[in-house]
């Protein structure tokens, strides 16, 4: 019975995955290098995950030891792993800040085109949920303000004051150095 | 045919991903780019995520390659643009293991870390830990205790977590900076409050007194973090198998089961049904619980449960039969895995008048 009482670590998740509707990967980051340690290995376990879950609208499923939670919307598809004993409500709240966090930077708009169009941005927020397998923070729009968008990529409706006061002051900047 | 086929297929794509047939060769090259003054943020932005996108689909860099490419990121310190520094942190952490000389940026990355801007600061401790080693790691113990203590919690948070990563470069690192961590302990963001947890225990794992007492006094008054409390939890149980009831430990996981967070009362039911020493008395509380949770219109809820239940099902299966009706109607779950789930505990539990439904 002893194998079945958690560990008390902080290292909780084994891997985080954005895939596109043909199982191929648009980001993926694995954080225990015990678990398929090279990127053969990485590849082989997405394929074989997609095809189990693609059609399936599950959320949750066991696979090679692992229990991954999932979610998809048009063509992507998110996954986050943890181990097999993990508490499987820990991994959801992951995975649903992830999908937030990609959502709210997308502004709603979550397919692969607008992802790959915010490459940059999502690996950021990727970079903010996770820190080598420890969650750094679960809450959607506080990992949003921490990846730190353009300003002068929202809309002025959406702005804070502070971004608007920001953005003004450099442009102000700029024109006195011309 | 086939051509044309492929053609259309690319077209639906949308254009094409701008990421596609990226050649290895020719992103080092555009690299150079980096070298040019002023930086231009948006163009180097644009490589420097082609280059994460390579190492990140898997694609081997030799160390020349990827010292090279290191070398030419670390000239875009100059520009203060945020989304390009943020960049430049990631690059430097993906790069890391493969490229040589990374302490390079040492410097940089401490007076970003320093400086004023939090969302450079909790980023450039992150990057600065993943490059420190031993020798180093005296000359930033200073600032990383400062952040530790850091009013913004994306610098607390952050510094503590890469505490617990420079566990593998120095083991006292967490002991070092347990005071910190304990002042940390006490604030009033979930994450900072969870990962100073994790350090403090980190610190104090091998000495038995030092985690009955912190505890003992945590249990008092129940972290508000969700992710603290479960983790709690599990300290607790690693200490039931040491020191017994003495300390009220079960009671307190059992009061756990009455919050409001699904995250800690799982975790405390399943905690419950797996302490080996448990009668059916003790469980029955935590099996009503799983028991509800059976219904719940969440599958990853609905798992949890009945994954719990198919084990304690092997050690207690009469106290699972209470929940037989439930597990009934579980088998035509959509989820395969808890139709399976389900079907495997009814063996175990289920009863020859049940066989007909």
């Amino acid at each position: 019975m002893d194998g079945q009482l958690l560990e008390p670590t902080l290292y909780t998740v084994k891997g985080m995955a954005i895939l596109d509707n043909d199982g191929n990967r648009i980001l993926a980051k694995y954080y225990d290098k015990n678990v398929f340690p090279t990127s053969k290995e990485q590849k082989a376990f997405e394929k074989n995950l997609f095809n189990k879950t693609h059609r399936a609208n599950a959320e949750i499923i066991m696979l090679d030891g692992l229990t991954c939670v999932y979610r998809s919307n048009v063509d992507l598809f998110f996954y986050v792993m943890g181990s097999s004993h993990e508490n499987e409500l820990i991994l959801m709240s992951v995975l649903n800040c992830l999908y937030d966090s990609v959502s709210q930077i997308l502004r709603k708009n979550v397919e692969k085109r607008a992802v790959l169009d915010s490459l940059d941005i999502v690996m950021l927020a990727m970079d903010e949920i996770c820190d080598g397998g420890i969650i750094l923070d679960a809450d959607a729009s506080s990992v949003v303000q921490r990846v730190a968008l353009r300003t002068d990529d929202i809309p002025l409706g959406e702005q804070t004051v502070a971004q608007v006061l920001q953005s003004a002051k450099e442009q102000l900047k700029w024109s006195l150095l011309k | 045919m086939n051509a044309f086929k492929r053609d259309k297929k690319e077209e639906e794509d949308g254009g094409g991903n701008p990421f596609q047939n990226l050649e290895k060769t020719t992103v080092l090259q555009e690299a150079r780019t980096f070298n040019d003054t002023p930086v231009n943020p948006r163009k180097c932005a644009h490589i420097l995520t082609k280059i994460l996108y390579l190492l990140n689909q898997g694609e081997q860099l030799g160390t020349m390659e990827a010292t090279e490419a290191f070398f030419a990121m670390t000239k875009l310190f100059q520009s203060r643009d945020v989304v390009l520094r943020r960049l430049v942190y990631l690059g430097i952490k993906e790069l890391s293991s493969l490229a040589e000389d990374v302490i390079i940026v040492t410097s940089s990355l401490t007076k970003d870390m320093t400086g004023k801007e939090d969302l450079y600061r909790a980023a450039a401790i992150r990057a600065l830990c993943t490059i420190t080693d031993g020798g180093m790691l005296a000359a930033i113990e200073r600032y990383m205790k400062q952040a530790i203590v850091d009013r913004s919690p994306a610098v607390s948070s952050a510094a503590l977590v890469s505490s617990l990563h420079l566990t593998n470069v120095s083991g006292d690192v967490a002991r070092r900076w347990a005071n910190e961590a304990q002042e940390a302990l006490n604030s009033n963001n979930v994450m900072v409050q969870y990962h100073a947890l994790g350090v403090l225990y980190q610190a104090r794992k091998s000495d038995k007194h030092a985690v009955i007492k912190l505890v003992a006094k945590l249990t008092k008054t129940s972290p508000k973090s969700p992710y603290a409390a479960c983790m709690l939890i599990r300290i607790a149980c690693k200490l039931l198998e040491d020191v017994g009831e003495a300390m009220g430990l079960l009671s307190f996981i059992e009061s756990c089961l009455r919050q409001k967070s699904e995250m800690v009362v799982y975790e405390a039911a399943h905690a419950l049904v797996n302490l080996g020493r448990s009668g059916a008395r003790e469980i029955g509380p935590a099996i009503s619980v799983l028991q509800l949770f059976c219904v719940s219109p969440k599958p990853a809820l609905r798992f949890a449960a009945v994954r719990t239940l198919n084990k304690v099902a092997m050690t207690h299966p009469a106290a699972v039969t209470a929940c037989n009706l439930d597990l009934e109607n579980l088998i035509t779950d959509s989820n395969r895995s808890i139709a399976t789930l389900a079907i495997t505990t009814l063996l175990k539990t289920g009863a020859e008048s049940s066989v007909d439904r």
